[in-house]
């Protein structure tokens, strides 16, 4: 059955302001306490160029977490579409880490598990806490708009520039 | 807890303070509210007659982002005149 | 919990590491941050000690808050005694150090001794490895924090450092971490410099437990909004701190050509708006950056558009650079500005302390009291941009006569220099003034005079008084937790009711240095921020620690008090013009000639000066020479200091 919506979070790195505040608050909700190497989410920083950029899972639709999964622990949940981790199954082998293209499975050593983003169950508190929409939570569909509006506008004024040049 | 419900601090009390769309007068004495037109690129004082380019950094928050320099040294000048001339005067 | 984070003492000379709990009523006594750091100065360095010999102690923290869940904890703060002024060495800085040092289990970092050749801390998860630097001095600070992390071969480890200023004991050396945030008054890199102390990295994943996890995430939330909704936050989320800088350009409250003028006129390439457009153009339309955990994002992010150093990159500038490498040298160039910006990050350097001492010897050069034979034949006068930036090398590295004199600071360089240099010393305490001209502004030259680091505006400077509030907002904001009623006044050129308004910011920022958030997010800029009343909650959700406003007050007046003894111990007396609560006789003398009518001829009169210095010491219980009186010290609890219980 098609859900109604289908949201992701979507990052817009470009907006990312480097706070980290996304994972202290990711810590918070999930383990109560703050520690980022308990966060699902994580942005990566390259300072001398004042480049951050949140990372976090992608809910893919043909995850290498799942297929990799050797117990078969790791599942697609098509109601909260997400990739989950049944922890009554999984046997912290780290195959999921190992296989994740975008290093959004981490392993948590203090509490000796797999940890991945789970969207909160619909509401990420990432989402909530970035203020200036860094990390948006939108419908699956509709992420590519703002991208395509940009490029579009991009190819109105070359097309301007262009025809000024004839 | 035992603290929801409680009495608003004064910080937050202060909040419906808060004007929008006016900027206020550098001058001591004016320190007025001055509301520019809406998106308008300089304002001037009533009182001083000090003049100020202005920004707009949203629809409901505009700043003063300096002095018109060519009106205000005048203005300067004429206020240095008067306090030499009134210290003439106690002299 | 933040409440188990350790003390770690660490002995450079014996390469001795020795770690201890806080105590809990040592806690409720100081909290953390600036405040235990007080505590810790006043017990560990001797009185009368050398600040670069091996006796001073450098002590590196994190505020009670930090890394909790509370809106921008960021804040190290960074003490010792100072070798800028001989009193107490004092400087915070934002960032992702501090959290990262509390995620690797500690608060407060007490460095003592020596050590024989350069050295690094590295700490991790309780663990602290002292570490060799041959191969990292000589590096600038951001080439330091790369080559740790490279070496480490972590990219999260976070990193105070020193650059060459630091190394060369020029004596405003600051300590850095990141791209530009600086610790940056009172010299804390020279001590770490003379320490052999390159750097100190720290990488934690140890939880900080919460003690109402779920109710602190909501409150943060609401928290937040108290703190952008602010029109204030808003315009620095744009512009960053020099909007500061523009907005008292306008009036007149800037100093200009040293401390001749009070406004740079036809400013308009060094606007805080024009540099946005330099940030916007470089960096494109998102370029704002944010500390740890802070939804302001006040740091601007740019590359130098032009000159020798065009392409590089860089973050700010703070108001203070558009101050000293700006109006105080009566230069008008955003590439001069970003470019001096630059170089000071990179050398590990004072921007203010720079600044004001290159156009202390402009002035100096102006005046024939320094000459070409002084400088080596550099044309220092003003509106000299090349020479200005050359000077900066020139401290930096103490090349020639002039370079080398001014990195010993302002007052060891005056008696050098000789004949009347100290009269045009812009400096409280040997510490110069910021970029700001306080003759229009009794309550901030108050602050200026009474600040315990010597002239400064991030220690009691009640900043909102320029606003012209009501009065009864003032009362409002100035008469919580503890009740006032004296007089009040909503005019900035006025002196009635200024010392209390600086007695309460100065308590105030206190208690947000030892709860280690970012003065932003509290009464600095904007009367709506959370101050005393808005901070129980949030220790409490964090931290389980229940006190009320009027403790926290409390316990900032007893920092404050702790800080004025250490003051006292090392030789203030209230009007010695190199080690008092006094200012430059310029203040005094020299009428406002530019900016808003009402402020051309205005200068500071010296007998209501004099008479807010005795209501000032009367409210804090001081004597009229300014010495604590006995009961004051009772009831503050510190008539036992120092009591070496840590």
């Amino acid at each position: 059955m098609q859900p109604a919506t289908m949201k992701v979070l979507k990052i817009d790195f470009e907006k990312c302001t480097g706070c980290r505040l996304c994972e202290l608050v990711c810590a918070v909700h999930h383990d109560g306490v703050s520690n980022p190497a308990r966060s699902r989410i994580r942005v990566v920083k390259w300072e001398s160029e004042g480049l951050y950029i949140p990372m976090a899972c992608q809910q893919c639709q043909d995850a290498p977490c799942m297929q990799g999964c050797p117990v078969g622990a790791i599942t697609h949940n098509w109601e909260q579409n997400r990739v989950e981790v049944d922890y009554g199954l999984c046997i912290g082998c780290r195959t999921c880490v190992a296989v994740c293209p975008f290093g959004a499975m981490h392993f948590n050593t203090i509490d000796r598990k797999v940890i991945k983003c789970d969207l909160c169950n619909g509401d990420p508190q990432c989402v909530r806490f970035c203020e200036v929409k860094a990390v948006t939570f939108v419908d699956a569909g509709d992420e590519s708009l703002a991208r395509q509006r940009t490029a579009a506008r991009r190819l109105h004024t070359a097309e301007g520039k262009a025809a000024a040049l004839l | 807890m035992g603290h929801t419900g409680e009495k608003q601090s004064a910080a937050e009390s202060l909040r419906k303070t808060r004007t929008f769309g006016k900027v206020r007068c550098h001058n001591p004495s004016c320190m007025g509210r001055i509301t520019p037109a809406p998106g308008a690129q300089r304002v001037r004082c009533p009182t001083c007659g000090m003049e100020y380019r202005l920004i707009w950094v949203n629809e409901t928050l505009p700043r003063i982002r300096g002095p018109v320099w060519e009106t205000n040294r005048k203005i300067a000048q004429q206020a240095w005149a008067r306090r030499q001339a009134a210290a003439k005067e106690v002299k | 919990m933040a409440l188990n984070r350790k003390i770690a003492y660490i002995d450079l000379s014996t390469n001795t590491v020795e770690t201890r709990p806080i105590p809990l009523e040592i806690r409720k006594k100081f909290l953390g941050g600036r405040g235990l750091d007080a505590y810790l100065l006043y017990n560990h360095a001797p009185a009368g000690c050398d600040p670069l010999g091996p006796e001073n102690v450098l002590i590196i923290s994190a505020g009670i808050l930090t890394a909790t869940c509370a809106s921008a904890s960021a804040r190290t703060h960074i003490m010792a005694k100072s070798p800028l002024t001989g009193l107490l060495g004092s400087t915070n800085m934002g960032g992702f150090f501090a959290p990262e040092l509390a995620w690797a289990g500690f608060h407060h970092l007490v460095i003592k001794g020596k050590a024989a050749g350069p050295v690094y801390l590295f700490i991790h998860n309780g663990e602290i490895e002292i570490r060799d630097a041959a191969h990292l001095w000589g590096k600038t600070t951001t080439d330091t924090q790369w080559a740790i992390r490279s070496e480490l071969d972590d990219e999260e480890v976070k990193s105070c450092v020193i650059g060459p200023a630091g190394e060369n004991l020029v004596r405003f050396a600051n300590v850095m971490t990141g791209i530009k945030n600086a610790g940056g008054r009172t010299g804390m890199g020279c001590v770490m410099g003379s320490k052999n102390l390159k750097a100190v990295a720290v990488r934690g994943t140890l939880d900080i437990r919460l003690a109402h996890p779920a109710q602190a995430l909501d409150f943060n939330k609401k928290f937040i909004d108290q703190i952008t909704s602010a029109k204030v936050n808003q315009i620095q989320g744009k512009l960053g701190t020099p909007f500061i800088w523009g907005a008292t350009n306008c009036w007149g409250g800037l100093r200009t050509n040293n401390f001749q003028y009070n406004q740079l006129e036809d400013a308009d390439d060094i606007e805080p708006e024009r540099l946005d457009e330099i940030a916007t153009e470089t960096m494109g339309p998102h370029h704002m950056a944010a500390c740890f955990g802070c939804q302001v994002h006040c740091r601007a992010q740019y590359k130098i558009p032009a000159g020798p150093y065009a392409g590089k990159y860089d973050e700010g500038p703070e108001y203070t650079s558009l101050g000293a490498f700006g109006a105080e040298a009566g230069c008008r160039s955003a590439v001069t500005v970003l470019t001096g910006n630059h170089l000071v990050d990179q050398y590990g350097m004072d921007n203010l302390e720079t600044g004001s001492l290159i156009a202390w010897a402009m002035e100096l050069f102006e005046k024939g009291i320094l000459t070409a034979r002084e400088t080596d034949g550099l044309d220092l006068r003003f509106g000299n941009d090349e020479a200005l930036l050359e000077m900066v090398h020139r401290i930096c590295a103490r090349q020639g006569w002039l370079g080398d004199t001014l990195a010993d600071g302002g007052i060891p360089a005056a008696e050098k220099i000789g004949n009347n240099a100290f009269d045009y010393l812009i400096q409280v305490k040997g510490m110069n003034n910021l970029h700001s001209d306080e003759r229009a502004t009794p309550a901030l030259a108050l602050n200026v005079a009474t600040s315990s680091r010597g002239s400064d505006h991030l220690r009691s400077r009640p900043a909102i008084d320029l606003y012209h509030l009501p009065e009864e907002v003032l009362r409002k904001i100035y008469g919580t937790p503890v009740p006032y009623d004296g007089p009040l006044s909503s005019d900035h050129t006025s002196y009635t009711g200024k010392p209390w308004m600086v007695f309460w910011q100065e308590n105030c920022y206190m208690a947000v240095d030892c709860l280690g958030i970012c003065k932003y997010h509290t009464v600095f800029l904007g009367a709506t921020l959370p101050n005393f009343e808005d901070w129980p909650r949030v220790i409490e959700l964090n931290t389980g620690l229940k006190l009320s406003p009027t403790d926290i007050w409390q316990i900032a007046e007893r920092g404050n008090m702790l800080e004025r003894l250490f003051n006292l111990r090392e030789g203030l007396t209230r009007d010695d013009p190199k080690k008092g609560d006094t200012l430059n006789h310029r203040y005094f003398d020299e009428p406002c000639l530019r900016g808003a009518p009402d402020v051309i001829g205005l200068s500071i009169d010296r007998d209501r000066f004099n008479a807010m210095i005795d209501e000032f010491y009367e409210i804090k219980g001081l004597d009229k020479n300014g010495l604590p009186e006995p009961r004051t010290l009772e009831r503050l609890g510190l008539a036992q200091e120092p009591s070496h219980q840590l």
